[in-house]
């Protein structure tokens, strides 16, 4: 439990600090935060029951509501909260493994983690296409619309 | 005349604020969509843009000559995100909507977000050691692997501020940078026994990963704009494969100058 917690803190200050790098405001780096470690939270719960591609996408699909509704509530790009946030779930230990299997001349494994790495990125790109989908008004955009309004 | 010049003038202040939102990691749609959002606030109705992922084509013009004739092609280079100034350029065309602004104050408005400084370099750097310590804990490291990657990181980011974006192309600059974090990794590995390689290497190479390439290609294709979608999957795919290939690299020369394979 306590190392749940550890790893969920550690989730959200990664997340701060990714924010920084790509220069938010520092007045959302608490929304940041809590995005990045609500995904990671749910990637870690899920995992044990399915696989790994399953709490990727589950995990994403959760940062992208919040990011969405957060983006709504504070007025900005929704793409402030959610680059940092989908961060932990990137696939970056699928390229290291994949290059390691590589080198190693293990090929069987290199497929194994590559085409892992893969099959999650593919989850994310999932999550994000179906949730930018929902309709606006289900986020409680208010008094403000445009003609020529897409989604975001 | 007047009047033509008064369009000129609003169709150059939305360029300038969709090349800012272009160039620091904005979407497609969000562009074009601020681009008209001036226009027409400020009565120009019949401008038309074309917005890729690296040029905005901006042109006006009606067939009775009511509104200026107008036509201009910026090129602009893709650069690092700053996603404070996608923010406040939002902000500033929803205040523009509201009638918060006249053009004048819009232009200066835009120059102070053109000339909105970044975070410190050493912030910066700290920051890039920080999010790879806590990546490394996330990717199953100890404390004694964290700390280590405080230097990794931090180390990766100053090659990345100082000579790999100023000097090198960004194929080379992303090999040479997985294969300085590989190296860094294999160092503090071979002198701290007990610190596990791949939470290291995992914690450093994910200030890499190009997370707005990534996802802004996703949302591009998903809002139909699919030639900038792709070019901009083809620079994140791109990466990806830089970074892998440093790995494997430096990993390839350890292994054959021990004469071992690693872990």
């Amino acid at each position: 439990m306590i190392k749940l917690m550890l790893q969920v803190l550690t989730a959200a200050a990664g997340t701060v600090g990714f924010s920084l790098l790509f220069g938010v405001p520092s007045n959302y780096y608490p929304y940041c935060g809590l995005i990045g470690s609500i995904g990671w939270l749910v990637y870690l719960c899920l995992l044990p029951a399915s696989t790994a591609t399953v709490a990727t996408f589950c995990a994403t699909v959760i940062v992208i509501l919040l990011s969405r509704w957060f983006a709504v509530r504070k007025r900005c790009p929704a793409t402030l909260f959610l680059i940092s946030g989908i961060f932990p779930l990137v696939p970056g230990a699928g390229i290291y493994w994949a290059a390691y299997y590589t080198v190693s001349n293990q090929l069987q494994m290199a497929l194994e983690t590559g085409y892992g790495a893969v099959k999650a990125a593919v989850a994310i790109v999932l999550g994000i296409v179906f949730v930018f989908e929902l309709p606006e008004k289900w986020f409680h955009y208010t008094s403000f619309s445009l003609p020529f309004h897409r989604k975001g | 005349m007047e009047h033509s010049r008064q369009d000129r003038e609003v169709l150059l202040a939305a360029l300038e604020a969709g090349k800012l939102l272009l160039e620091n990691g904005a979407e497609i749609f969000r562009v074009e969509d601020t681009i008209y959002r001036i226009c027409r606030h400020f009565g120009l109705t019949s401008a038309s843009a074309f917005v890729l992922s690296n040029g905005i084509f901006l042109t006006s013009g009606d067939e009775e000559e009511k509104e200026a004739q107008f036509a201009k092609v910026l090129l602009i280079p893709v650069n690092g995100a700053n996603l404070g100034r996608v923010a406040a350029v939002n902000q500033l065309s929803r205040q523009i909507e509201h009638g918060d602004y006249t053009l004048e104050q819009v232009r200066e408005e835009l120059k102070r977000i053109q000339n909105m400084p970044d975070f410190p370099e050493k912030l910066q750097i700290a920051a890039a050691g920080f999010s790879g310590a806590c990546f490394s804990h996330l990717f199953g490291g100890g404390w004694s692997d964290a700390l280590c990657t405080v230097g990794i990181g931090a180390l990766l980011y100053l090659y990345l501020l100082k000579i790999g974006k100023p000097h090198f192309s960004k194929i080379v600059c992303n090999i040479v940078g997985s294969a300085w974090v590989t190296f860094l990794s294999i160092l503090c590995h071979r002198l701290l026994p007990g610190t596990h390689l791949e939470s290291m290497l995992i914690g450093g190479i994910v200030i890499m990963v190009p997370g707005v390439a990534f996802t802004n290609a996703i949302r591009d294709m998903a809002d139909g704009d699919y030639i900038s979608g792709s070019v901009r999957m083809l620079d994140a795919v791109l990466v990806f494969f830089c970074i892998a290939m440093g790995v494997g690299f430096m990993m390839a020369i350890y292994n054959s100058v021990t004469g071992g394979v690693l872990l």
